[in-house]
């Protein structure tokens, strides 16, 4: 009977072979496995904190709304009026010209765009104070003297809206408790023409 | 046969008083004996007095902001001795920021932070900022106006460093602006994530003062045939418990004599029309008073990494000028500097 002869075997090479020359496939499997082990080790404990950090990043950004605020022929033209945001900031509103289009109003936020204090306006001089870092901003929100001025940052507006006559603004809707909670803080101030002027 | 609990005890943990002599006995230099070199054991004393006063006060207090105050006000003025280990934490805090920076001061101006103990500067840099950072979290978490308005400015400046600014406030904040998550994340900062890192940090710290030995200074009046070094233990040790001593009567006076009060619950709508951080900060709000968002803190940035590198820029310095001064007198104009901003912001209202 005759038996196939088995083709030569490769004899594995003496100790110490593959100092100098290129690795073997032993050394290569070693190397391979241990950077497939370091890479998979990276890629969970990498995937694992980008679900870390995507877990703790706000998933959401801020509830906002629109809200009606007056009728456009209420608001004189050159007049102005103080809206207050369901969640109690302060918005200075006013009607700069008389075509009847959204064009016509600005709405100002009492956020300062600096490092976010609330500005209040100082009837004395004519402007909007940030007790902050001193930032003042001119009656149209520009900013006109401290950070606010140097970088020419203006109080950010709100966006508007007309539709058939009345006037509308996007608003966020979330708020932190209040320290005065009795005080009236939501909708349509009344009062034409009783805020900060413009 | 019954072993005395000692013998039990050793049997199973093969310590005795040799091995843990061994362990301890640092050989300590000699200027160590007077205790304004010994700073750097008053911020490690004073993070434990944080560490065990923080977790009482963490007790009773609840991070969120229809909470937050009301359970500082319960702390301070109903909880039996609630008002005095609030003021141990506020005063210590306080002690804490100034003992860091009085020991940064003198590894600064004796150059113990030169080759080979470079990367202990960057350590304690990293300690530096972060007991600034859990100083600013913990004032934060009151939630009073100055609180509420600073923590609302801290966030802030995060917003202005360039492309990342907008991610790091949102991520601080849990929103867009402060929110209903905004405490409790300051409050896991505060209270965990922090003092953990600087726990590490201060292990680290000291295992590099072990490894490198403690600087060596020589003085023009010491007596050469006098022994260089002495024991830590049991002589280096009482030192530090004295010190320790002292810091609790100091800290008991401060927080019976001036004790942690409470300003009017935070409103969101409504910035106090004077508004000061604590006095740690005031240079960093003078400088934003100075100048634009972005470029105060740039600038601002830029000076922490000068601060981290000086050991190399340092170094570089005195190969090519080796008796160069330039270090004490950078030193002097910095500290200069931090104290006329400090005392400018202190002395006016806006």
């Amino acid at each position: 009977m005759h038996t196939p002869e088995r083709p030569p075997q490769p004899q594995p090479p003496p100790e110490g072979h593959d100092s100098g020359n290129p690795p073997d496939r032993r050394s290569f499997l070693a190397r391979a496995s241990s950077m497939g082990m370091i890479a998979g080790l990276g890629a969970s404990y990498g995937t694992a904190g980008l679900y870390a950090a995507r877990y703790l990043y706000p998933s959401k950004p801020r509830d906002k709304a629109w809200m009606f605020v007056a009728r456009i022929a209420d608001v004189a033209v050159g007049g102005s009026l103080r809206y207050t945001t369901p969640g109690g900031e302060k918005v200075a509103l006013a009607r700069q010209g008389s075509a009847g289009t959204v064009e016509d109003f600005v709405a100002l936020s009492s956020t300062c765009p600096h490092l976010g204090c609330q500005v209040h306006w100082e009837s004395q001089n004519q402007r909007f104070f940030c007790p902050c870092h001193n930032g003042a901003f001119d009656k149209s929100g520009k900013g006109i003297s401290g950070p606010p001025g140097d970088a020419g940052q203006s109080l950010p507006r709100y966006p508007l809206r007309v539709e058939g006559g009345l006037l509308y603004i996007e608003v966020p809707t979330e708020s932190l408790e209040v320290a005065d909670a009795s005080a009236p803080r939501e909708g349509h101030d009344p009062c034409l023409d009783g805020g900060a002027p413009l | 046969m019954s072993l005395s609990p000692l013998t039990w005890i050793r049997e199973r943990v093969p310590v005795g008083p040799e091995q843990l002599r061994e362990l301890t006995n640092e050989p300590v230099p000699n200027h160590l004996k007077k205790w304004w070199w010994c700073l750097g054991g008053t911020p490690a004393y004073l993070f434990v007095v944080q560490i065990v006063t923080g977790i009482l006060l963490a007790f009773y207090y609840k991070p969120s902001p229809q909470t937050a105050y009301e359970s500082v006000r319960y702390i301070t003025e109903e909880a039996s001795f609630g008002w005095f280990l609030r003021g141990l934490h506020k005063w210590a805090a306080t002690m804490m920021v100034a003992a860091v920076v009085l020991h940064q001061m003198r590894i600064f101006f004796t150059g113990a932070y030169r080759k080979p103990r470079e990367l202990n500067w960057l350590v304690g840099m990293c300690l530096l900022l972060l007991t600034l950072i859990v100083g600013f979290t913990g004032y934060s978490l009151v939630y009073e106006q100055l609180s509420y308005w600073g923590a609302t400015v801290g966030a802030n400046i995060t917003d202005s460093v360039p492309v990342v600014g907008v991610y790091l406030k949102e991520l601080l904040l849990g929103g867009e602006v402060y929110n209903e998550n905004t405490l409790s994340r300051f409050f896991i900062l505060h209270a965990a994530v922090l003092p953990v890192t600087m726990a590490a940090l201060i292990a680290l710290h000291v295992t590099l003062i072990r490894l490198q030995g403690v600087t060596e200074f020589h003085f023009r009046d010491e007596d050469r045939k006098k022994p260089a070094f002495f024991n830590f233990f049991p002589d280096h040790l009482l030192t530090e418990l004295s010190i320790g001593l002292v810091l609790m009567v100091l800290l008991s006076v401060l927080a019976t004599v001036l004790p942690a009060e409470m300003g009017p619950k935070a409103d969101p709508l409504s910035t106090p029309e004077v508004i000061k951080p604590e006095w740690f900060f005031y240079v960093a709000f003078r400088w934003l008073k100075l100048f634009s968002g972005t470029l105060a803190v740039l600038s601002m940035g830029l000076i922490v990494f000068l601060m981290y590198a000086w050991p190399f820029i340092d170094a570089r310095i005195r190969r090519s000028r080796p008796e160069s001064e330039a270090s004490v007198w950078i030193g002097v104009a910095g500290a200069l500097a931090i104290i006329a901003l400090t005392v400018w912001e202190a002395s006016v209202a806006h």
